[in-house]
């Protein structure tokens, strides 16, 4: 890092600066905010739709060990995780040519070891959220210190003709934020961290965008806030609806999961269900099951089909009327659909 | 050059990206957790309240908020105390002395230990919350001087500033536990809470139409 620094202001060779402006195309880390501070808004959001997938699987992942959570498989996704892993193997490269220190190539290659072992087990892993995660925990201190030998370096680099964009971040891995200040911007620590936290909270933001639909066209914080406050406040209110409906249809709270077809039960059962779903429910139906009082009581089986499709095939909704009718063996919901 | 052509193929990748969040479902496994937490808590509910209260029915506001209530705990253990909003959420919910056998049959043995977590976590964030200036503002009402400036842009700048924090608060007010988080946890935690939100909302909507269907039938 430093002997860059010292290249670059004292050598002040255009060609070495345009090289190493040259590496932020291809690097990039799922994990190293640092890099998407670098990178361009597309390049950025890209990494970001990874990072965050994969703290929000891992958030996803249930707690019961049997059965371990992928996102529905997206082939686009883990495709691009696979090509960010790579992309990553290949920055390390010239980065540990271009600086030599020995911690920054220990931890390029204690990252090239991860990286692999990431797109090899599922893409939710932990690895890759300690670092967000300790990345969004920056110490003042460390970054202090980092900003102020930059700052040395900024000033004297300022002035090279080079100006215009920040310098290409090899020392991604390491978890503290870097911010090359732009020509003509204040270099003092404040602004810069207030640069770096304002950039970070806006990759947030343009995540949130993607994920409210309808929020990709807007531009400015305040509609797009708008929008996903909207979002929220419908959800909320479909949850209240909803169980209000479930209040009114039901006398008691307390779902009689028994079916009242006992004789096409067993039918049901073994026509459509995927193998995964019974074992996972049929001991719940034996503790829930209460003959005592049936007032209203309905198949628990056709409440599969409904209520989780048929494990991302179909996520449209399936109506019970279809499952009830369909006693086909075929678990595809061909026919069914709302 | 090369540099282009990548930033067009991966405009449309974010773009589709972008549509493959919002249009994705939910996992269903996380729809399957969820339905088996939440009958456990109705079932312990309705228990509870046939035993301690000699009258069994329950007016519909009641049941409908027993519902809400062992929906949302439900889809809040499934984290197990890894968000924010989840724990958040649970200590609101134990706050009532009513819930106390709900929480205890959803959360299981664990229910202690993991309100005391959430409890520690909670308090450490009220006092970083009290020491968030935005926190204090509100509360004291205080109002800050605006710098009188006649530049137009300046103006605007400082406008949009202003409907950006109302925006944030009213976030806050919405995310359970928002208002301790600072502004960049709370975009992640808004993030995870509307997926969850999302899940929840699309397990209730099968069952409630499947319990319809079978009425009427």
């Amino acid at each position: 890092m430093e002997r860059i620094g010292a290249v670059e202001s004292s050598l002040q060779f255009s060609e070495e600066i345009e090289t190493l402006m040259t590496v932020p195309h291809e690097s990039g880390t799922p994990s190293s905010f640092t890099a998407l501070l670098k990178l361009p808004a597309n390049q950025a959001m890209e990494l970001l739709h990874d990072s965050s997938e994969k703290p929000y699987d891992y958030t996803f992942n249930c707690t019961s060990s049997s059965s371990h959570l992928h996102f529905p498989s997206n082939l686009a996704l883990v495709e691009r995780a696979s090509r960010l892993s790579v992309f990553s193997t290949t920055a390390a490269t010239p980065a540990a040519q271009d600086s030599p220190e020995t911690t920054n190539s220990s931890q390029n290659s204690l990252k090239v070891k991860n990286e692999p072992t990431e797109t090899d087990s599922n893409p939710n892993s932990s690895p890759v959220i300690s670092d967000p995660m300790s990345q969004t925990q920056t110490k003042c201190q460390r970054s202090g210190k980092r900003k102020e030998r930059e700052k040395k370096v900024k000033n004297s680099s300022k002035k090279s003709k080079s100006g215009e964009n920040e310098k290409p971040e090899e020392t991604e891995k390491l978890p503290y934020v870097h911010v090359r200040a732009r020509r003509g911007q204040a270099t003092d620590s404040h602004s810069l961290a207030e640069r770096a936290r304002r950039e970070k909270i806006n990759a947030r933001m343009k995540l949130l965008q993607e994920l409210v639909p309808g929020c990709n066209k807007i531009s400015g914080t305040a509609l797009v806030l708008d929008e996903i406050i909207n979002h929220v406040q419908t959800l909320q209110r479909q949850v209240e609806m909803l169980s209000m409906r479930l209040a009114a249809v039901n006398p008691r709270i307390d779902f009689n999961l028994d079916s009242f077809f006992p004789g096409e039960s067993g039918s049901l059962v073994e026509g459509n269900f995927p193998s995964m779903v019974m074992p996972l429910t049929w001991p719940e139906v034996q503790p829930i099951g209460n003959r005592q009082q049936q007032q209203q009581i309905w198949h628990f089986d056709t409440l599969h089909q409904p209520v989780w499709g048929n494990e991302g095939e179909n996520p449209n909704f399936i109506t019970p009327e279809n499952s009830l009718l369909s006693y086909d063996s075929s678990a595809n919901s061909g026919k069914m659909g709302s | 050059m090369g540099g282009e052509e990548d930033d067009d193929d991966e405009d449309e990748e974010d773009a589709l990206v972008g549509v493959v969040i919002s249009r994705m479902p939910p996992p269903s496994s996380i729809k399957k957790e969820f339905l088996k937490k939440w009958l456990v808590g109705l079932k312990a509910l309705s228990n509870s309240r046939s035993s301690s209260t000699s009258k069994k029915e329950m007016s519909v506001l009641e049941r409908k908020k027993a519902i809400k209530l062992s929906a949302d705990v439900a889809m809040a253990s499934l984290k197990n105390g890894t968000t924010s909003w989840s724990r958040a959420l649970i200590q609101n919910a134990s706050k009532d002395g009513n819930n106390r056998t709900l929480l205890k049959s959803m959360l299981g043995s664990e229910y202690d230990k993991k309100l005391r977590i959430g409890s520690t976590t909670t308090s450490i964030m009220c006092s970083k919350g009290i020491r968030n200036t935005t926190v204090l503002r509100r509360s004291c009402g205080l109002r800050r001087a605006r710098k009188i400036s006649k530049d137009q842009r300046v103006r605007a700048g400082l406008m949009a500033k202003r409907l950006v924090k109302k925006r944030t608060q009213v976030l806050r007010s919405l995310v359970p536990g928002g208002e301790y988080m600072d502004e960049y946890s709370l975009f992640e935690e808004t993030l995870d809470y509307i997926m969850s939100l999302r899940a929840q909302v699309d397990v209730m909507r099968r069952l409630a139409n499947a319990s319809a269907f079978s009425s009427k039938s």
